[in-house]
């Protein structure tokens, strides 16, 4: 077998090893994993809480929602009634969609990987704990205060997807549209925090031996997940801060009259917007396809080619955005494109859905709670695939766009696609975290329910729409013949409503939260999210020689259990887990991972607090609140990156690691490395606006700042990427002391600001103000975008020098100094091609 | 990298095929140089599928990993190589 890091693979003969294990190496690891109690809630890290209140607050928010969607109903089942107004109306029905989107459907898949994972992968937590209780802490109390402003009438209330010109100040004066903008900010933080998480998860901390080949298939989606998000959310983030740059200080980005376009907002929303459906629907795919081998109590199918499939939808997805727009008038050819490649992503899903088939025709499945609702979402999901290809057709999507076909269409996939697989996953896995599994026969009643109620529900908006009801009308005209598929549509909802009153029914009654005393294994699966667990996830970490490791060696969970694999204790005292290799999975180096601390919660809470105030207009407060976030996410970072006393450690049968990595090999730069990919798709959207409003508005274009302003900027950033990295080889040489890593970095960070500060200097100078013309706008937001770089830069100077003189800077290398000097690198970077492409074009 | 350039290699054409075509359309909207540059974009991207397959084929005796990330990309290959012909018909019919 070949070896990717030098690994001798011969070494996982060892195991399992035979001597018996210290009586008191389990007690230590115990005490190191210990159960927070009380207040120290709050301050949990381990992915076990997390996760549980991860799903918790998402489920919670499905369900506040599912209300809206009720008295929605209610007010649409006959014309003409009364029940919500029309300004309450378009409150709750783009509160309905937002929270869906954004508070439920891609917190509650991120909550399940945050959940599961760990145990999939045996590994004792995620790289990141701290991350995680951040991006959720950050989740949940900014997305209550979100959800509170339906409460005074401050609610957003222009869809889902906020089309400018009816969001910008002149149609949407009030700050309901900036609840939405400043509002999803924090998710958009949270969702990134997660992704970053999930991606170095499932590369750098499988069990040895889980190669790329036995990597289950879950984590494969959660992979082209996490991947699809920091793709895709760059847009959305981009959309928000340009919209909300235009209401809050008149920058044209979507004003037509100076050089702006509406159409630049759709756009970039759909480039984020069409990916986030299979945003979504991966991680539910990842799960069915789990779910299904065991209840089929079979093997999965073409388990290579629905891997193939998830990387195919990961790119595909990519390129449908456009067919959102048919109805904009663009170039005929385009959407020719745009409808071929909609068509095409319809492949990757089909060869999932016969993936499914198969592996049930083939198995003896048991048609118990969690494979009805299975086969519900299976059924469901097929059909909103296949209206989904009918809109993919542009004379059908003419006809039906806007119409409650759409309505339709998009909750048969949404639906299908995620939330039937979702109970199917609650009923599948409730067994690892509760000490009671859930009623089979309330949930056979509670699935029943909910895929007739759907059905009901759904179906018939098909013909409400192709009958010509528009989307998004707070009532309609009598005489129109919607009154019967309205009604039944009602009838319909609330039968779904009570299938989902029933799973609640079930959860008050057999749901037990534990991490140490669960049900165990009892559908029978084979991935070692079933060995025997505890926060410390599982005793020792196995070997991994298969798919379905449980399933093809019975000893494993007693081996496991009894520590005879990797790691059965603490190697350093303290809380630990192995990284390993991305592709085969070999050990590299031992990770010393964070404990449970205050500084995430206050820092989510402080997150929230500067978005939340700033929208209602605080900002003093709001500033008071940014300020502390990022003090609180310094603290929280003063306590990492620091070397323990054994640099090598035995992490069972003789095999040793290190304990210390720094370089690409280490998790943390590879956590960079996707930021960085996160901010550089950030600016790729912003040159695409730039270059895109040139390009439809050229006659608003005025002569660029001129080029010899160069000749001071961009010698000014490279001398900002050279210092730091100049500091970072001098880190190495011992006899350093007058020019200091730390200095030189510093410097390299004042020159960053120097470049930023000359290249805002020399556009001010040209005249061009960013209110004047989307030239203006969009150039001045690529200058601001740099100068937010520059300013972390700095920050990043002050942390170090801090660390610094505490000795943290460790020698020859060092993590927080490799880290902050690839961003000043790269921030060095895009700050000379922003100067050198805002000079070139135009004019 | 190498593993990951060949497994995703299919894809990788696929995303250059399509970017590459919705710039061409949108510089030269209903011009001809745009339907010329479909055809000619098209033709490379199949070429590069081509190359891609020929490069993977080289691993027939790889086993364990390397043969199932060999397996994958040749499947994705394919995959791609037949959506970058149904993503160039447009040009066709349009």
């Amino acid at each position: 077998m070949r070896s990717e890091t030098g690994f001798d693979p011969a070494l996982y003969d060892r195991f399992p090893t035979n001597e018996e294990r210290p009586p008191e190496e389990l007690k230590q690891l115990e005490a190191i994993w210990c159960k927070p109690r009380g207040w120290q809630l709050l301050t949990a890290v381990n992915n076990n809480y997390v996760g549980f209140f991860y799903v918790a607050a998402a489920f919670l928010f499905f369900l506040l929602v599912g209300v809206l969607a009720l008295v929605m109903r209610v007010q649409l089942t006959l014309p003409l009634q009364g029940v919500l107004p029309q300004e309450t109306y378009n409150q709750f029905f783009t509160m309905h969609g937002t929270v869906m989107m954004f508070l439920f459907a891609v917190p509650m898949v991120e909550a399940i990987g945050v959940l599961l994972l760990p145990q999939m992968l045996a590994a004792r937590d995620l790289p990141f704990p701290r991350l995680s209780a951040y991006a959720f802490w950050a989740y949940f109390v900014g997305g209550l205060c979100f959800f509170a402003s339906l409460f005074f009438g401050l609610a957003p209330d222009g869809g889902w997807f906020m089309y400018p010109p009816y969001t910008g100040m002149a149609y949407s004066p009030g700050i309901n549209a900036d609840f939405w903008l400043l509002g999803i900010g924090f998710i958009e933080i949270s969702a990134i925090a997660g992704a970053i998480e999930i991606i170095v998860g499932v590369l750098r901390t499988r069990a040895p031996g889980m190669t790329l080949e036995r990597m289950p298939v879950y984590a494969w989606a959660m992979l082209v997940f996490g991947v699809m998000i920091v793709i895709a959310f760059p847009s959305v983030i981009l959309g928000t801060l340009l919209l909300e740059l235009e209401r809050a200080f008149n920058w044209p980005f979507f004003d037509p009259t100076r050089g702006g376009d509406a159409l630049l907002w759709q756009h970039l929303f759909w480039f984020f917007g069409h990916p986030e459906v299979y945003i979504i629907f991966l991680p539910a795919s990842g799960l069915v396809s789990m779910m299904v081998a065991t209840l089929a109590r079979t093997r999965l199918v073409g388990h290579a080619l629905i891997v193939l499939a998830f990387l195919a939808t990961g790119f595909i997805s990519f390129g449908v955005w456009a067919h959102h727009m048919f109805t904009t008038g663009m170039p005929n050819l385009s959407v020719g494109f745009f409808s071929a490649a909609s068509m095409a992503v319809s492949v990757p899903a089909g060869i999932q859905v016969f993936s499914w088939i198969a592996t049930l025709a083939i198995g003896r499945p048991r048609f118990n709670a969690p494979t009805l609702f299975l086969l519900g979402g299976l059924v469901t999901f097929v059909i909103g695939g296949l209206t989904g290809v009918m809109v993919a057709m542009v004379p059908f999507d003419w006809q039906a766009h806007d119409s409650y076909f759409i309505v339709a269409h998009l909750h048969y996939v949404l639906i299908g696609g995620m939330v039937f697989p979702m109970f199917a996953g609650f009923y599948y896995w409730t067994p690892m975290t509760s000490s009671r599994p859930l009623s089979e026969r309330l949930g056979k009643w509670s699935f029943w329910l909910t895929f007739t109620g759907m059905q009901l529900t759904f179906m018939p908006m098909h013909l409400t729409g192709l009958m010509g009801m528009p989307r998004r009308v707070y009532t309609y005209l009598p005489g129109r013949e919607w009154e019967v598929t309205n009604v039944v549509s009602t009838l319909g909802a609330f039968a779904m409503g009570a299938g989902v009153l029933v799973f609640l029914i079930d959860l008050a009654r057999n749901f037990r939260f534990t991490t140490d005393d669960d049900a165990g294994n009892v559908y029978g699966g084979g991935t070692l999210e079933w060995l025997p667990t505890g926060l410390y996830s599982t005793r020792s970490i196995p070997v991994v020689k298969s798919l379905e490791p449980l399933w093809d060696d019975p000893e494993l969970a007693e081996n496991v259990e009894a520590g005879r694999y990797f790691l059965p204790g603490s190697a350093t005292g303290l809380r630990e887990t192995i990284v390993t290799s991305p592709l085969r999975a070999e050990p590299q180096y031992l990770q010393i991972m964070p404990g449970p601390s205050v500084w995430p919660f206050l820092a989510a809470v402080m997150t929230a607090g500067f978005f939340i105030l700033m929208t209602i207009h605080a900002y003093y407060p709001s500033f008071a609140c940014g300020i502390f976030a990022i003090i609180c996410v310094l603290r929280w970072l003063w306590d990492t990156d620091r070397p323990v006393g054994q640099e090598v450690v035995d992490v069972g049968a003789g095999i040793r690691l290190p304990t210390y990595v720094t370089g690409p090999g280490s998790h943390g730069w590879w956590a960079m490395v996707i930021l960085l990919v996160v901010i550089g798709m950030i600016f790729v959207m912003g040159v695409f606006s730039f270059l895109y409003l040139y390009g439809v508005q050229p006659r608003f274009w005025t002569k660029p700042a001129d080029l010899g302003g160069l000749a001071l900027i961009l010698p000014a950033y490279g001398a900002a990427g050279g210092l730091a990295l100049w500091s970072r080889h001098m880190l190495a040489r011992e006899a350093t002391q007058l020019w200091t890593p730390g200095v030189l970095f510093l410097c390299g960070a004042l020159a960053l600001a120097v470049g930023i500060g000359a290249d805002i200097w020399s556009w001010n100078r040209s005249g061009l103000s960013p209110s004047a013309s989307g030239q203006g706008a969009s150039v001045y937001a690529l200058l601001s975008l740099e100068a937010a770089l520059a300013f972390i830069g700095l920050l990043m100077a002050g942390y170090l020098s801090a660390r610094n003189s505490r000795g943290m800077i460790v020698r020859p290398r060092n993590n927080s100094l490799d880290l902050c000097v690839l961003f000043v690198a790269y921030a060095a970077g895009q700050g000379a091609l922003t100067a050198i492409l805002t000079r070139v074009v135009g004019g | 990298m190498r593993s990951w350039l060949m497994l995703l290699s299919g894809f990788i054409l696929w995303t250059i095929h399509f970017f590459a075509l919705y710039i061409a359309a949108s510089a030269f909207p209903g011009q001809p140089p745009s339907y010329w540059l479909t055809g000619l974009i098209t033709i490379l991207c199949l070429a590069g599928v081509a190359f891609a397959v020929m490069r993977a084929k080289r691993g027939d005796g790889a086993s364990g990993m390397d043969r199932w990330v060999r397996t994958v990309a040749l499947c994705g290959l394919g995959l791609s190589g037949i959506a970058i012909i149904w993503q160039g018909l447009p040009a066709l019919i349009v």
